[in-house]
């Protein structure tokens, strides 16, 4: 798939595109509004990563011009100025999704993940890993026709490490996903690994799950 | 006491002690004054007398077988002698003798006065009788008396509203300005109208300061927004660099957990910076205040997310929350920000196995919510400054940047919801949210 990165920040754009890379996404840059502008009249892509903070051009008329040629592009909006009313502006301009930055790469991937999904149909709403299937619409898990019960977290954790499947979480992104910035925190704090014991325990009941792996000192992955 | 009273009081009290003063003062003075009256009144009616006797002669009032006039008028309160008699020296003086008047004592203040008339010496007595004297002094008493209460009521009543009057700029100085002073946002700058040179030096001197106050309030929160906006890109190239870094293929098990660590630490850092943005938005009313929020709905939301948490630490959590409790002008995301602090505040400090408890109750037809839980509780001395930013007065080591609760606050602040502590050693720790 085709990302555009509108992104001043060249050094945080390039990152994002090292990351997806990984993910086979196909990047293309953009540092200025105006080289987006063009490149977005002239190209085709099917995810665009808007920042809002663009210092030439007001980010949220990328979306307006899209729309206006009918480019099909998902616009995800990145801003670090996480007013509401920004938000409220672009999801209403027709904006899929929105970040606040400093937003966790792996969130995003899952965010562009969801997307792909609702928007574009591609592949089914079922992932397979081992011997389940993840139902992420209707947020149900199946192993060999028996639906494996989790609570609410469990799913999410279980589904974030589907999605950014082959890749180490750290505990911090994982507590960051569940719990967002919301609370004053103690990194420190064990629940991950509370409700990770508890999620294999579930899933252990149903068959091995040798693919996920506890990373020491790091966090968990899904080797697929 | 208010000034105005002050004066109102002082002028009251003034006037009452010269009026008893006069009054006091008041028998002394008219007794002068009626005597010497008196007395002239007698010697005016002795230079009458002697003007008809020099005229007409001692015979139209002493017969020629006689030898004394008397004359009184029917209740006796006056008199008029006129008496042959021998004396040494000549009678001229005025004094008080007591006379028997047909059986009726009666004191009178008399007048001598001797004089000859062909060689025989007369004696003029002229007599005011003195209860006649004294009625006319307690009658001017009378009239002294009230017209000085009706002079002390009416000079107040008029000081009372004049001091009002003069006083309305300073009332309103206090009322609008003053005791507004906390809140520098909603200061109202327009001048008092008064003619009043001191109370207008006093109105323009809070108004600068309030001025100065706001523009510092402003600048330090525009320093904060701005601050934390700034480190936001830095963080978030940073954050992205470790994130690749983390699943980059080549680096070992080792560095990986060095990059984790990182992550960790870069995520308190956004923590902070994202608290600070947060109060600082909110302290600069950059969030509306439009929906009408379910607190009772609310609290079982957070308590839902929360709930796996208070499982692991094993840590009861009670909610019992009101059927109806709908708050209107209200922005739901950052109440919900709220109690999510509030209740990870209370996750922080519960002691292992104890419980945390929303109770709630109506006053004054407000909702009042009481988060409570067990644990240590909160010194007295640290009570008041829980609030404040970066303030942890846990022993415990615990890795949180100390910003929930100035979030909570603010965030309480924001809606007018009073929100407060209180705490007992050993027993635990109460947050009480007034709405």
């Amino acid at each position: 798939m085709n990302v555009l990165i509108i992104e001043d920040e060249k050094s945080l754009a390039r990152e994002i595109q090292t990351y997806l890379a990984r993910e086979h996404y196909l990047c293309e840059l953009a540092f200025t509004g105006r080289d987006a502008s063009e490149k977005i009249a002239v190209n085709l892509y099917d995810f665009i990563l808007l920042d809002l903070g663009l210092p030439d051009y007001e980010g949220l008329d990328l979306i307006t011009e899209a729309k206006k040629i009918n480019h099909q592009a998902a616009f995800i909006i990145i801003t670090a100025r996480g007013a509401v009313e920004d938000k409220i502006k672009g999801l209403d301009l027709g904006a899929d999704d929105y970040l606040a930055k400093p937003f966790a790469l792996p969130e995003l991937v899952s965010r562009m993940n969801a997307i792909a999904r609702r928007k574009f149909g591609v592949s089914t709403n079922i992932v397979e890993i081992g011997d389940f299937q993840v139902n992420i619409h209707a947020r149900k898990v199946l192993c060999r026709e028996k639906e494996v019960v989790l609570t609410k977290k469990e799913f999410d954790l279980f589904q974030y490490l589907i999605l950014n499947k082959d890749k180490v979480l750290a505990r911090t992104q994982l507590h960051e996903h569940i719990w967002g910035n919301e609370l004053d925190d103690s990194y420190d704090s064990n629940f991950i690994d509370v409700h990770m014991k508890n999620l294999r325990k579930k899933l252990i009941g149903h068959a091995p799950v040798h693919w996920l792996e506890t990373v020491r000192g790091v966090g968990y992955r899904i080797n697929s | 006491m208010k000034l105005q009273g002050k004066f109102a009081l002082f002028n009251a009290l003034s006037k009452i002690a010269f009026v008893l003063l006069f009054l006091l003062m008041m028998p002394f003075v008219l007794e002068r004054i009626n005597i010497i009256n008196t007395d002239n009144d007698l010697i005016d009616k002795r230079e009458r007398v002697i003007d008809l006797i020099s005229e007409f002669g001692v015979e139209p009032f002493i017969g020629v077988q006689e030898n004394s006039f008397g004359s009184y008028n029917i209740l006796k309160e006056e008199y008029i002698s006129l008496e042959l008699v021998e004396l040494d020296e000549y009678w001229n003086f005025i004094e008080v003798t007591t006379r028997l008047v047909e059986d009726e004592i009666i004191d009178y203040r008399v007048l001598n006065y001797s004089f000859y008339v062909d060689d025989e010496m007369y004696l003029l007595e002229i007599g005011k009788s003195l209860s006649s004297i004294r009625q006319t002094e307690i009658n001017i008493r009378w009239i002294a008396l009230i017209l000085l209460l009706v002079f002390v009521a009416v000079t107040l009543i008029l000081d009372i509203s004049y001091i009002k009057i003069l006083f309305k700029p300073l009332e309103q100085i206090i009322q609008l300005k003053i005791n507004k002073v906390n809140d520098p946002e909603l200061f109202d700058f327009q001048n008092i109208k008064t003619t009043t040179e001191d109370f207008r030096t006093l109105d323009l001197t809070i108004n600068n300061m309030m001025k100065r106050i706001q523009v510092l309030f402003k600048k330090e929160r525009e320093f904060t927004s701005n601050v934390s906006h700034e480190l936001l890109t830095p963080v978030s190239i940073l954050q992205s660099k470790l994130e690749n870094l983390l699943n980059d293929p080549t680096i070992s098990g080792e560095a990986q957990v060095k990059i984790s660590d990182s992550l960790r630490t870069l995520g308190r850092l956004k923590g902070i910076v994202n608290s600070l943005l947060l109060i600082a938005r909110i302290e600069n009313e950059q969030y509306l205040k439009k929906e009408d929020v379910d607190i009772a709905e609310l609290i079982s939301e957070v308590a839902g997310e929360l709930r796996d948490q208070f499982d692991a630490a094993n840590i009861l959590l009670e909610t019992s929350l009101p059927g109806n409790s709908i708050y209107s002008k209200a922005n739901r995301s950052l109440l919900y920000t709220m109690f999510m602090n509030l209740y990870g505040n209370a996750l922080k400090y519960t002691n292992r196995e104890g419980v945390v408890k929303t109770g709630y109750f109506m006053k004054n037809e407000r909702l009042v919510i009481e988060i409570h839980n067990t644990g240590e509780g909160i010194d007295p001395k640290h009570l008041t400054e829980i609030f404040s930013r970066f303030k942890k007065f846990s022993s415990e080591n615990i890795e949180s940047h100390g910003l929930g609760l100035a979030i909570a606050k603010s965030i309480a602040d924001f809606h007018g919801i009073s929100l407060s502590a209180s705490s007992e050693k050993c027993r635990g720790t109460s947050f009480t949210l007034h709405f």
